[in-house]
C-alpha cells in the first residue's frame, strides 16, 4: 500500500489538531490544548482504485513562540494550511506560512478555512479572498466541530496524490 | 551512588542505543517498559534495525546519520514529538544523536516535567495571544467601519442609520466624542461594561475612561493635542471587590480635509485575560516574546530607581515605521524582528542599566549616569548620546530574514533626565514620551532630549498644523505656474504648477515650509487634490482661449499611496473636459523606490489613461537604471543643484557636468525626455544647448507666475 506524508500547518488555535481528530477518530472537543512539537496519525483511505495510507503530521502552531521549521516538510507529498474564519490574522499568517513552505517544498498546498460552524468575523472582500486562495491547489470550508468538509478535504488529497 | 534518585528526578528516563553500523543498533541502556511497547524490534536480539514503528524517529535518523557520518563530536536534537502506545498511553519524547569518543549514539528521552512546564506556559501564552488578537481585530474592524461612515457625516447629533446599526451590532463598548471630548453617542455595550459589578458608578462611563486614562498614562495630553491614535490597557479598581482591566483604543476620526470630526473610544473588558496571566508568575512581569520585563514591572523599577536618588536618564525607544515592516514582511517576521532587536538592545546595555518592553513596538531603558556626581554636568548628555548611538548602530545593522531578504530598523529615542527634568516617575515618562514624539518627525533614527524648547517647538508645530488645517478648509492656497521652455526656439512647451499658501495678512508661505508638515499630517491628500483640481481648471481656461499647453503637478509619497487618487484624477479630467495628454505628474526618486509596487501599478494605469510622468529632482536620490527601465516614465528632470554647478569656465566644473552629461546620455538611450531645472545664467543655457538638452526651466526664463500673468507671457512668447 502506498504511503503519503501530509503536513498540517497554520497559526496556533486554528483547529489543526481538531481537524485531524475529527478525521481520524470522529471526535471533537471544545477544550483547547495547544500542541507541542509533532504528532503523527495514520489513516487509510479507500479510493475506488486503490488504498492509500495517509501519514498526517500535526505540527505545533506557527506563531511568535514557535517558528516555521522547514525540516518537517521533508518527504511530504502535500501540506494543508489551516486558518480560522473567526480570526483574520490567521489568514494573513497562513499566507506567510504558505510562502515559506513553497520555498522548501514543491508540493501541492491546500487551504482549509476552518470553524465554518461559527459566524465569520473576518472582513475580506470576495476578491481579496480569491487572491489569497489563488496559489493553493484547492481550498475547503471546514468545521472540525460538525465535520463539514473534513472527509472531503482528505479524500481530495488522497486522490490527487495517487493520480 | 543509588541510581534510584536519578530515576526519581527523571534524569534516567531515557534509552540509549549505540549505532554499530549504518541502520544497525544495539540497546545500551534501557530501564523502561515503554521502549518495548514503542519499538518491539528492540526486544529480543542483541542488535536491531528500526521497523517503521516510529515514523518521526526514523525521519530524524536522516539528520542523525548526517552527523554520525561526519564523525564530528557533537549532537543534534529531534525536537519534541508525541507517540500513542498500543496501551493508549501518550508519550512525549525527544531524541538526540551524538558522536562521542568516536562512537555514535542515539538517546531517546521521555519528557515529563519539562514537557508539562513548556505546555502550560505556551498554553497560557497562546490563549492570551488568541484573545488579544480577537479583541484587536474587533477594534480595528470598528475603526475602519467608522472611518468610512463618520468621516462623511456632517457634524450633527443625529447619526444616520448605518452608524447606529454598526454601533449596536458590535460587542465593544463605543463612545463617540466631539472634538472637545463631549459625548455625542454611546452604544448599549458601553453601558453594560460595568453591569456585572453591582456598583453604581459615580461617573458616566465615557468620563470614567477619560479619567482613568489621564491618571494612568502620562501621554494623555500629548495624544489629544496632537490628535494621535492610542491603544492601551486601563485598570479600574473597585475595592473591596475585584476591579476590571479594560482595553481601550482611542481613534481620531477625520473628514476628507483631515479635520478632526470625532474621537472614538472603543472599550473591551480584558479582566479575564489578565486573570489568566496571573496564573503564571513569569507572565505577570515579563513579556513573552522578548523575555524582557513588561510595562507594569518597569514602572516598579522606575519608582525604585527614583528612591535610590542617583541621576539617570529615562530613554523611551520606539521602532520607526514598524507598521510598514509588518506590511511588507508579514507579522511573523515582524515579531521575530522585535525579538532580535530586543537581544541587540540588551547586548548594548550595561549591567546597571535596566531595559523593558513597554508596548508593542516600544522599549524603555533606565540609563545610570556616573554615580559620583550629584548634579548633571554638560558631558552627561554626551554620555547619553554615545549610548544611544550604540543602540541605534546595533539596530541599524541589517537583520537577515528567513526568506533570504534583509531588513533594517530605525529607532526614535526620547530622553528625560532624573532629577534635572523631574523627580517624579510619571512626569519623567511623560517627558520622554514627548521627546520621542519629536524624534519621530526625523526621517532618520534620532535622539531628542526633553527640554522647554522641545515643548515650545511642539506647541508651535501644533499651531502651525491648526493653521494649515484651516487653510485647507478655507482653501487659502494659490497655484502658480512656472514655464518650461524649449531653449532652441524660446517657446513655452509646458508649465509646472507650484503651490503657495497665502495667509490672511496677504503674506505668502513657500511650499518647502509647509509641504513636509502636510505630508506628515496627511493634509497633503486634500491639498494635493486641490492642486490637481485647480490645474485642471486652468487647463479648461486655457482651452477656452485656445492656448492649450501641458501642465505638470507634483505628487507626494502619501498621495501615491492614496487609493482614491486615480479615480479622483479621472473624474476631475472628465468634469473639466480635459484631455489626459495635457496633464503630467511629477514624482521624486525617493517615492519610486519606497513604494515600488504601488508606483508601478499607478504609473501603468496613468500610461493607459494617456497621462505622462516625469521624475523630479533626478540625481539626488538613488534610483538605478533598472528602476527607470522597468517603470513607464516619460521624462526626467535634472535637479537644480547640478544645473547650478555649471559655471562660466567649462574647465573647472569638476564632476557635476560629467553627471549632467551622463544623465542626458542615459535618458537618450532609454528614450526619455530630459528637462534641466534651475537654469539661471546664460552660460548654463549655452551648455545645455551644446549638449542636446533643449528643455529647461528656471529664473533665467521666468519665475513662477500667477495664472493671469502666465497667460500673458504665453500669449507673447508662443
Ligand atoms: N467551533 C469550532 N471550534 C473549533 C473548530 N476547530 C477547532 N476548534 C476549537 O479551536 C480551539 C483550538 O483547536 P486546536 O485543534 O487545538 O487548534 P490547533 O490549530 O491544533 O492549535 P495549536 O496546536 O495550538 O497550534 C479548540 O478550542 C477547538 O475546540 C471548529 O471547526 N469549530
Ligand atoms: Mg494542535
Amino acid at each position: 500500500m502506498i504511503q503519503k506524508k501530509i503536513c498540517i500547518l497554520g497559526a496556533s488555535g486554528v483547529g489543526k489538531t481538531s481537524l485531524i481528530k475529527q478525521y481520524v477518530e470522529g471526535i471533537f472537543s471544545e477544550k483547547y490544548l495547544t500542541s507541542i512539537g509533532v504528532k503523527i496519525d495514520k489513516k487509510i483511505v479507500d479510493l475506488s482504485s486503490e488504498k492509500v495510507q495517509l501519514m498526517i503530521w500535526d505540527i505545533e502552531g506557527i506563531d511568535r513562540y514557535c517558528g516555521f521549521q522547514a525540516k518537517y516538510l521533508r518527504g511530504a507529498s502535500a501540506f494543508i494550511i489551516v486558518t480560522d474564519r473567526t480570526r483574520s490574522q490567521s489568514l494573513i499568517e497562513g499566507n506567510e506560512i504558505f510562502n515559506m513552505a513553497k520555498e522548501v517544498a514543491d508540493i501541492p498546498g491546500i487551504l482549509a478555512l476552518n470553524k465554518k460552524d461559527l459566524p465569520t468575523t473576518w472582513h475580506w472582500s470576495d476578491s481579496e479572498l480569491a487572491d489569497i486562495k489563488h496559489p493553493f491547489a484547492k481550498s475547503f470550508d471546514t468545521s472540525a466541530k460538525s465535520g463539514e468538509g473534513v472527509e472531503e478535504m482528505f479524500s481530495y488529497i488522497a486522490k490527487i496524490l495517487t493520480e | 551512588m543509588d541510581t534510584s534518585l536519578f530515576h526519581d528526578l527523571g534524569l534516567l528516563d531515557c534509552v540509549i542505543f549505540k549505532r554499530i553500523e549504518p541502520t544497525k543498533y544495539e540497546v545500551l541502556y534501557n530501564a523502561q517498559d515503554w521502549l518495548f511497547e514503542l519499538l518491539p524490534e528492540t526486544k529480543s536480539q542483541k542488535s536491531f534495525r528500526f521497523a517503521q514503528n516510529s515514523l518521526y524517529l526514523e525521519d530524524f535518523l536522516i539528520d542523525a546519520e548526517a552527523l554520525w557520518i561526519s564523525k564530528q563530536p557533537g549532537s543534534v536534537d529531534s525536537g519534541i514529538w508525541s507517540e500513542t502506545l498500543p496501551s493508549r498511553e501518550l508519550l512525549q519524547l525527544e531524541a538526540s544523536a551524538m558522536v562521542c569518543n568516536q562512537q555514535e549514539y542515539l538517546v531517546i528521552h521521555k519528557l515529563k516535567d519539562k514537557f508539562t512546564q513548556k505546555q502550560q506556559t505556551l498554553q497560557i501564552a497562546r490563549e492570551l495571544l488568541l484573545s488579544n488578537d480577537k479583541i484587536t481585530e474587533q477594534h480595528e474592524h470598528l475603526h475602519a467601519q467608522m472611518d468610512e461612515l463618520l468621516s462623511q457625516s456632517e457634524r450633527t447629533k443625529a447619526f444616520q442609520q448605518p452608524i447606529i446599526n454598526a454601533l449596536e451590532q458590535t460587542d465593544l463598548g463605543v463612545a463617540i466624542l466631539d472634538s472637545n471630548l463631549q459625548l455625542v453617542k454611546g452604544n448599549p455595550a458601553l453601558q453594560t461594561l460595568f453591569n456585572d459589578t453591582h456598583i453604581a458608578l459615580k461617573l458616566p462611563v465615557d468620563r470614567l475612561i477619560l479619567e482613568l486614562f489621564k491618571k494612568q498614562y502620562p501621554e494623555y495630553d500629548r495624544v489629544f493635542s496632537t490628535r494621535s491614535a492610542w491603544t492601551g490597557e486601563l485598570c479600574w479598581l473597585n475595592p473591596p471587590e475585584q476591579g476590571k482591566w479594560l482595553k481601550v483604543a482611542i481613534h481620531p476620526i477625520k473628514n476628507a480635509d483631515q479635520a478632526l470630526q470625532y474621537w472614538m473610544f472603543s472599550v473591551s473588558d480584558v479582566t479575564q485575560i489578565k486573570f489568566l496571566l496571573k496564573r503564571n508568575e513569569k507572565l505577570t512581569h515579563f513579556d513573552v516574546l522578548t523575555d524582557l520585563p513588561n510595562r507594569q514591572y518597569f514602572w516598579q523599577q522606575l519608582e525604585n530607581k527614583i528612591k535610590k536618588n542617583r541621576p539617570f536618564y529615562l530613554l523611551y525607544i520606539d521602532i520607526k515605521n514598524f507598521k510598514r515592516i509588518n506590511e511588507v514582511h508579514g507579522h511573523l517576521i515582524g515579531d521575530q524582528l522585535i525579538k532580535d532587536l530586543a537581544k541587540r538592545l540588551q547586548s548594548v546595555t550595561r549591567v546597571d542599566d535596566y531595559i523593558a518592553r513597554i508596548g508593542g513596538t516600544e522599549f524603555a531603558i533606565i540609563m545610570e549616569t556616573d554615580y559620583f556626581r550629584k548634579q548633571f554636568a554638560s558631558t552627561d548628555q554626551g554620555q547619553c548620546k554615545t549610548f544611544v548611538q550604540e543602540l541605534i548602530r546595533a539596530s541599524e545593522l541589517p537583520f537577515y530574514l528567513e526568506s533570504g531578504s534583509q531588513c533594517e530598523i530605525g529607532l526614535n529615542v526620547g530622553a528625560s533626565a532624573f532629577p534635572t527634568d523631574s523627580n517624579d516617575a510619571e512626569e519623567l515618562m511623560k517627558y520622554a514620551d514627548l521627546a520621542v514624539f519629536a524624534a519621530k518627525k526625523q526621517v532618520k533614527s534620532s535622539l531628542e532630549f526633553y527640554s522647554k524648547k522641545l515643548v515650545d517647538a511642539s506647541l508651535k508645530r501644533i499651531e502651525m498644523e491648526d493653521a494649515l488645517q484651516k487653510a485647507v478648509t478655507n482653501k487659502q492656497f494659490e497655484l502658480f505656474l512656472q514655464p518650461i521652455i524649449d531653449i532652441s526656439s524660446s517657446k513655452i512647451v509646458k508649465a509646472e504648477t507650484l503651490i503657495r499658501w497665502r495667509l490672511s495678512d496677504g503674506s505668502i508661505i513657500a511650499p518647502d515650509e509647509f509641504i513636509p508638515l502636510a505630508e506628515q499630517t496627511g493634509l497633503i491628500v486634500p491639498i494635493g487634490k486641490w492642486v490637481i483640481a485647480e490645474a485642471c481648471r486652468f487647463l479648461n481656461e486655457l482651452k477656452k482661449t485656445h492656448q492649450e499647453i501641458k501642465l505638470s503637478v507634483n505628487l507626494s509619497p502619501r498621495q501615491v499611496a492614496d487609493r482614491q487618487l486615480l479615480d479622483f484624477i479621472k473624474t476631475t479630467l472628465t468634469q473639466q473636459d480635459i484631455s489626459p495628454e495635457l496633464l503630467e505628474l511629477e514624482l521624486t526618486e525617493g517615492v519610486l523606490i519606497d513604494n515600488y509596487d504601488k508606483v508601478h501599478y499607478l504609473l501603468t494605469e496613468l500610461r493607459t489613461l494617456g497621462i505622462s510622468v516625469s521624475i523630479d529632482d533626478f540625481g539626488t536620490g538613488y534610483s538605478s537604471l533598472s528602476y527607470l527601465q522597468k517603470l513607464p516614465i516619460d521624462h526626467i528632470k535634472i535637479d537644480r543643484s547640478f544645473t547650478m554647478s555649471i559655471q562660466d569656465n567649462e574647465q573647472d566644473q569638476g564632476g557635476n557636468s560629467a553627471i549632467i552629461l551622463a544623465v542626458i546620455a542615459m535618458a537618450k538611450s532609454l528614450k526619455l525626455g530630459v528637462i534641466a531645472e534651475g537654469v539661471e545664467t546664460d552660460s548654463q543655457k549655452e551648455f545645455l544647448l551644446r549638449n542636446q538638452c533643449h528643455i529647461a526651466q528656471g529664473y533665467l526664463f521666468s519665475r513662477p507666475l500667477p495664472f493671469n500673468e502666465f497667460c500673458k507671457l504665453l500669449n507673447t512668447k508662443n
